[in-house]
């Protein structure tokens, strides 16, 4: 097992530049995800480690070795797709054992680790079968079995779960979660779903543009993030934000000072973020402003409420345990919990 | 195919109209699935009549065929054509010759086809699409344009009244059609397939014989069947290359069959069903690649 290392990685197609000096560095042993929006060039880091795709610039380290030139096959890494890409005429035994075939490994030898992986993924009843006559979730397991049977140094995975329903999502994220405890693997981990990052992640790498907007373990991002990026997609729902200085005065940001208390933390802050979590129901007299109930959506544990308020022109979401009793159309107040709040400058850094 | 395509539809729509008319008895007639019935029928009555002939005339004697009743069934099957026609040297050595061209020559097309769109298909590079068009277009040559000099460059290389400028003409001009289908069919075949394999180690040949020629069967078992009906059937570079009796083809040896002074039609029919036999045991055997849905599992759910 080894780390991975990218010094000042650069990407263009022509004369696009879609990414530009990107530092990275994974530990040996670690699971590190990539989350960003689509076309953001998260795959397209992945693929340069993969050596599917050249770099423009910069340079690859895999453990000590300078991998940046070497062909895919030399990296020691193994890559599960989002499409599994398996090799639908062959068997699931064929698939798992194709790298070692290639690489003139005993047939016996081949059975043998073949069996091993089967046993470790629960496919061991499965082996004779065409990826076609698989389920989702047993194709997902296939392409994975393909990835380990190798003993690779760095396992890359690539929107592995993009294609599974919800319920089996969550059974294949808790399977690789098990994977990589038990391989204590390092692996870098592209998804757009920033609940995958959170519950999989060492750390996560949020990535915006080609750039790394931020980089720290799930706690960190969720409880101190860097901008308004981070701030805006990590968490689910996302966070609200309203502006420092509502239009006209005429909102009651200021009823109990609360504009001035936070003034006071961020003078310099031009958006406020607080998480749906942090609002809190009161009486409608009471509270640090008044809203009034747009949506109520009930999710059985807890309810979203959507608020209509004059702090900013979305509607803010908060987030109660059900059975609160709040209806569509009443006024209420709400309360922000202080210490949660998060401050933005101009330029959407965040203000500590 | 297309007849088979067309009956097809037909006898659904008048099934579906029947039905319907049993739900509503006041349905009014539509001529259409009729119409395109009779259509169909005057259409494969055309097709088949000439092979019908040929069949019939293949199982007369030339006594009845000189009474030139071409078309009546005879009173008695007569199989001395076919036995004249089997025991027959030449026709032996007709057979040999168009092995001998058409074998090499299929697989010669082919597997330039297949290498050639692997590369198209699989591995861009700057000005290929241009070099694609300038293959594909070689389809486009009419054969009397290069026949003269082709005629001229055998002729200088000393290979008039062989077999190789058969072989290698045909090979040239499958070329094209080869890639072009094959560089198709490749395109189909997901990327993730091809690095996924990468990844594991192979190279680029291992690529394409394990993993993307194996999904491309029914795309050879097509091409293997043209081909092979192309050159087994051709007529024009034979006559052209070839002199002597020893290297004829037998699309050749159908016409050196007709006697001097008479024309043996029984023995020309006999032999041009047999000598079609050949492709049609080509296209039998291939037919069960023509598999639809060979990548299906590969990719997505």
């Amino acid at each position: 097992m080894a780390g991975v290392r990218l010094e000042g990685i650069a990407k263009s197609y022509g004369q696009v530049r879609v990414i530009s000096d990107l530092d990275l560095a994974v530990g040996d042993g670690e699971l590190l995800v990539l989350v960003g929006p689509s076309g953001c060039g998260k795959s397209t880091v992945l693929r340069m480690i993969s050596g599917l795709e050249d770099v423009t610039g910069g340079r690859i380290l895999i453990g000590e070795r300078d991998v940046t030139r070497a062909a895919p096959s030399k990296r020691r890494v193994a890559m599960v797709f989002q499409s599994y890409a398996l090799f639908p005429h062959m068997s699931v035994a064929d698939n798992i054992g194709f790298g070692l075939k290639l690489s003139r490994t005993p047939a016996a030898e081949i059975r043998r680790r073949v069996n091993e992986v089967g046993r470790v993924l629960q496919l061991d009843h499965l082996l004779d079968r065409k990826p076609r006559q698989l389920s989702g979730g047993q194709r997902q397991r296939v392409a994975i079995g393909r990835s380990i049977i190798r003993d690779p140094e760095v396992f890359l995975f690539d929107e592995p779960l993009s294609n599974l329903d919800a319920a089996l999502r969550i059974r294949m994220r808790l399977e690789i979660a098990r994977l990589h405890q038990r391989l204590n693997a390092t692996m870098i981990y592209v998804t757009h779903d920033q609940t995958e990052a959170m519950t999989l992640a060492d750390r996560i790498a949020v990535v915006n543009a080609g750039t790394v907007e931020q980089l720290g373990s799930p706690m960190e991002l969720y409880e101190r993030p860097a901008n308004l990026f981070v701030a805006g997609f990590i968490g689910a729902p996302s966070m609200n934000f309203f502006p420092a200085t509502p239009g006209g005065g005429e909102t009651d940001i200021a009823r109990d000072g609360l504009g001035a208390r936070l003034g006071a933390v961020a003078r310099e802050a031009a958006t406020f973020g607080i998480r749906p979590e942090h609002l809190s129901p009161v009486a409608s007299d009471e509270g640090d402003f008044s809203a009034r109930i747009e949506i109520v959506e009930d999710l059985g544990a807890e309810s979203l409420i959507y608020l209509q308020t004059g702090l900013a022109e979305d509607s803010l979401t908060m987030r109660v345990n059900a059975g609160a009793g709040l209806a569509p159309g009443n006024d209420i107040g709400v309360r922000i919990d202080r210490d949660r709040v998060h401050a933005f400058d101009r330029d959407g850094r965040a203000v500590r | 195919m297309a007849e088979n395509g067309g009956l097809g539809k037909s006898g659904a729509q008048s099934a579906a109209s029947g039905s319907q008319a049993a739900d509503a008895a006041a349905k009014p007639f539509d001529p259409w699935p009729a119409a395109m019935f009779v259509i169909l029928l005057c259409l494969s009555v055309l097709f088949l009549a000439p092979t019908l002939g040929v069949l019939l005339s293949s199982v007369k004697t030339t006594r009845e065929i000189a009474f030139g009743e071409l078309w009546t069934f005879p009173a008695r099957i007569y199989l001395g054509n076919f036995a004249e026609v089997v025991f027959n040297p030449a026709v032996h050595r007709y057979f040999l010759n168009t092995f001998l061209v058409t074998l090499p020559a299929t697989a010669l097309s082919i597997a330039f086809g297949v290498l050639a769109g692997y590369v198209f298909a699989k591995l861009p590079f700057r000005g290929g699409n241009l070099l694609f068009l300038a293959i594909v277009s070689g389809m486009f040559f009419p054969p009397q344009v290069i026949l003269i000099p082709l005629f001229r460059l055998f002729n200088g290389l000393g290979l008039i009244d062989t077999l190789w400028p058969i072989i290698f003409i045909h090979t040239a001009m499958g070329i094209p059609i080869c890639t072009l289908l094959m560089r198709n069919f490749f395109a189909t075949v997901p990327g993730a397939l091809r690095e996924a394999a990468i990844l594991e180690g192979a190279n680029e040949w291992q690529v394409l014989t394990r993993v993307v020629l194996p999904l491309s069967l029914p795309a050879l078992a097509v091409l293997a069947t043209l081909q092979f009906t192309w050159i087994w059937n051709d007529f024009l570079w034979p006559l052209i290359f070839t002199q002597s009796d020893e290297k004829r083809t037998i699309m050749l040896g159908i016409v050196n069959l007709k006697g001097q002074y008479s024309v043996a039609w029984g023995v020309q029919g006999a032999l041009s069903l047999i000598a079609s036999l050949p492709t049609l045991v080509v296209f039998l055997f291939f037919q069960r690649y023509f598999i639809k849905g060979m990548t299906m599992g590969a990719v997505k759910g």
